[in-house]
């Protein structure tokens, strides 16, 4: 009997289905894209309303930054740049420290009802942030930090995703190492300092990058705690002068703005995509 | 006020209290918390007013707060308070006014009225009668209205005159007949155009409800509403009808901002939005545009919208009568005019149209009138126990009413009203033969 031959050999299929793939990745790579390709162009493009077609994706052939600087002019730009600034690495800082002693804590002491009390500690994250607003807030005007950066920051110094993230860390790392560490006469913070911390780098980088990223994009809880002008951070800033609640809106205006509120996130992106990517792949947080 | 000026009051201020040994302060500090109006550039004209008042006497000082949208505003405020530091006045969305009373979270501002010797009475009297309800509650003054708008119908009229049609239409019937006319299929153009996002459309739709000679809501009796009544089906069927079977609304979701957009660029010749709108299309829409009455099918009727100050409990008494100062400048003529001219927003206060400045500037836009004119005809808003998850249960079938043309009206009805009914249980059993 004679074979017949396929139309295609193997290797022609290979490449078809790969040629394909490819198109379907940049297709959803294109559709993911499209609002920030838009509110490029829309901060750009010289007339928010008039004859052009404003829903387009085409660059127009006239090229403008006065809606750039109407925004800068818009709101206090330096100020909300500072205080955000403020308010992520302030939160940072003391996560950092807070993360690893914890973390530290939960993976190597032994202590009654360890695990009991770090699995209450995780309960946090089953909360929805909006439920402890109150009781937050309560708890700052006690303390007298309401209406304060520090105020904004505090519910945030002792994170539950932080700690599980430093425990996991931890107990990937080989006790031998600290055992060698011990009989070379390290006290327990110098073994975390200079062996458990240096080895758990991409677990302290995983977590600065989701902390950085989340809380110069947070608005709510900000919103909720500061009330002087002079501490405002870029978020509320944006939305003071870019909000329509009845049905006005200048796009321009709106796109610029937003472009220069996630700047320096962009620009630190683009200086660290590799390990932003991993630390999102580390982390397992989207 | 410089700063050498600033320490000898301070110092002088000092000194009087040690004479005295009153053991007052230089000036009260209270907190005014607002919304964003319209569009971003009124935030920063309110924090100049702010300005300019702190500036202009030394008794109160007041910290301007910016606090997102108007349901933003009432989380923070209700949270603030909650949390032990009340503000002391807060341009609260008007009908928030009856809930934030249940929730007994809000002072009279009758009492503050009272403490200084003003007669409450006297003086809402000269507000418009249609802003005094929402302001209301069992005969008390609650609340001060300060921007007030109702929705009214902006037409292009250069599409009017390509289409043949010389006058605005007044009845619902001449309003699709136009719609019709002005419906550009291949240019993408619509006939008409309304906000369907939450909030506005729940407005909207209480508008063409009242229109069709419904009440939409009790407005006695915060516990009661009549979504599954006539009057409220043919306002659902209306959009309906125009969305699905004359093709000359938007299907789905609209959002107000898409309204306004399309309305400039030529891409819907009639728009529904609010009065507090009108400087914005003044000034944006590149062609001559016309402002007339919402088209009626029984009467002409609409809801009033805009927000209102209110005053939280807690505060002291110093406090109170810095707020009750600052909500008298507020509410001043020169204040309430400059507010209204700036924004569009119809100002509260009658007598605000007689002053001079307001009368030039109606003779130049006289389409600003054209709010003021359908005040005659405007109820108030709806206010029930839980407001917005009962407005929301009317939003959410309208919406489904848009997006599936196979959804009955008389299903989206009914599940509206149940829902509703549902979201209001606890206030209507409280009511209901028991001695609370």
């Amino acid at each position: 009997m004679k074979r017949t031959e396929p139309p295609w050999s193997a290797r022609q299929r290979r490449r078809l289905w790969s040629a394909l793939a490819l198109a379907l990745l940049c297709g959803l790579a294109y559709l993911w894209a499209t609002p920030f390709i838009w509110m490029t162009v829309a901060s750009f493009r010289p007339d928010s309303f008039g004859g052009l077609d404003m829903a387009s994706l085409w660059p127009d052939t006239d090229f403008t930054l006065d809606n750039f600087v109407l925004a800068w002019e818009s709101g206090d730009f330096p100020l909300w740049y500072a205080n955000s600034l403020i308010f992520v690495t302030g939160t940072l800082a003391v996560q950092l420290v807070t993360i690893s002693l914890a973390g530290y804590a939960f993976a190597r002491l032994r202590f009654p009802f360890r695990n009991t009390l770090f699995y209450l500690f995780l309960l946090q994250l089953m909360l929805v942030p909006p439920v402890l607003i109150v009781p937050n807030l309560t708890t700052l005007v006690r303390l007298g930090l309401y209406d304060t950066l520090v105020g904004v920051m505090a519910p945030y110094f002792a994170s539950a995703f932080g700690t599980f993230l430093m425990r996991q860390t931890f107990k990937t790392i080989p006790r031998e190492l600290e055992d060698a560490a011990v009989i070379d006469g390290c006290s327990w913070w110098q073994v975390l300092w200079y062996v458990l911390l240096p080895l758990s780098r991409p677990g302290l980088v995983a977590f600065s990058i989701v902390s950085v990223v989340f809380h110069w994009n947070e608005f709510l809880w900000p919103l909720m705690v500061l009330n002087s002008p002079d501490k405002q951070v870029l978020t509320i800033g944006l939305v003071s002068f870019a909000l329509g609640a009845e049905g006005a809106s200048e796009w321009g205006l709106i796109a610029a703005g937003t472009l220069l509120v996630m700047l320096p996130l962009l620009v630190a992106f683009l200086a660290f995509q590799r390990q932003f990517v991993n630390s999102f792949v580390f982390s397992g947080m989207k | 006020m410089s700063l050498m000026h600033k320490y000898l009051s301070l110092a002088g201020a000092a000194a009087m209290s040690v004479a005295v040994a009153t053991g007052a302060a230089a000036a009260t500090k209270i907190e005014f918390m607002f919304p964003a109006p319209v569009q971003g550039k009124l935030s920063r004209e309110m924090q100049q007013i702010v300005k300019e008042f702190n500036a202009s006497q030394d008794e109160v000082e007041v910290v301007g707060v910016f606090t997102g949208s108007y349901d933003e505003t009432k989380v923070k405020s209700q949270a603030a308070a909650e949390a032990g530091r009340p503000p002391a006045v807060v341009l609260m969305s008007a009908n928030f006014v009856t809930e934030l009373w249940m929730n007994d979270q809000i002072v009279p501002v009758a009492d503050y009225m009272e403490a200084a010797g003003v007669d409450p009475q006297a003086f809402i009297q000269e507000f418009w009668p249609a802003v005094r309800p929402n302001a209301t509650i069992n005969g008390r003054l609650y609340a001060v209205p300060f921007q007030n708008s109702t929705p009214i119908l902006y037409y292009n009229k250069d599409h009017f005159a390509a289409a043949g049609i010389d006058e605005a239409p007044e009845t619902w019937a001449e309003w699709v007949e136009a719609a019709k006319a002005l419906t550009l299929a291949e240019e993408e153009r619509w006939g008409l155009m309304m906000p369907s996002n939450y909030d506005y459309l729940g407005w909207i739709i209480q508008s063409l409800t009242m229109a069709n000679g419904g009440q939409f809501y009790n407005a006695e009796y915060p516990g009661e509403v009549y979504f599954d009544d006539p009057s409220t089906k043919g306002a659902l069927k209306l959009w309906r009808d125009m969305a699905h079977d004359h093709k000359i609304v938007p299907t789905g979701v609209t959002d107000s901002k898409q309204v306004s957009t399309a309305f400039f660029s030529g891409k819907a010749s009639m728009i529904v939005l609010s009065t507090g709108a009108l400087s914005f299309v003044r000034e944006n829409a590149p062609f001559d545009y016309g402002v007339a009455f919402i088209p009626r099918n029984v009467r002409n009727a609409v809801p009033i919208g805009g927000a209102s100050l209110v005053s939280f409990k807690g505060l002291d008494a110093e406090q109170q009568a810095a707020a009750w100062t600052f909500i008298q400048h507020l509410t001043s003529k020169e204040t309430l005019g400059r507010w209204s001219r700036f924004t569009g927003y119809f100002s509260p206060r009658m007598t605000v149209y007689e002053q001079p400045e307001m009368q030039e500037f109606t003779a130049n836009n006289p389409d600003a009138l054209r709010a003021v004119e359908q005040l005659r005809f405007a109820k108030p808003w709806q206010a029930t126990y839980n407001t917005v998850a009962v407005r929301k249960a009317i939003e959410d079938q309208m919406q489904a009413l848009l997006s599936d043309d196979k959804l009955s009206i008389e299903e989206a009805a009914n599940e509206a009203q149940q829902d509703a009914e549902e979201i209001m249980r606890p206030y209507v059993e409280r009511t209901s033969g028991r001695i609370m």
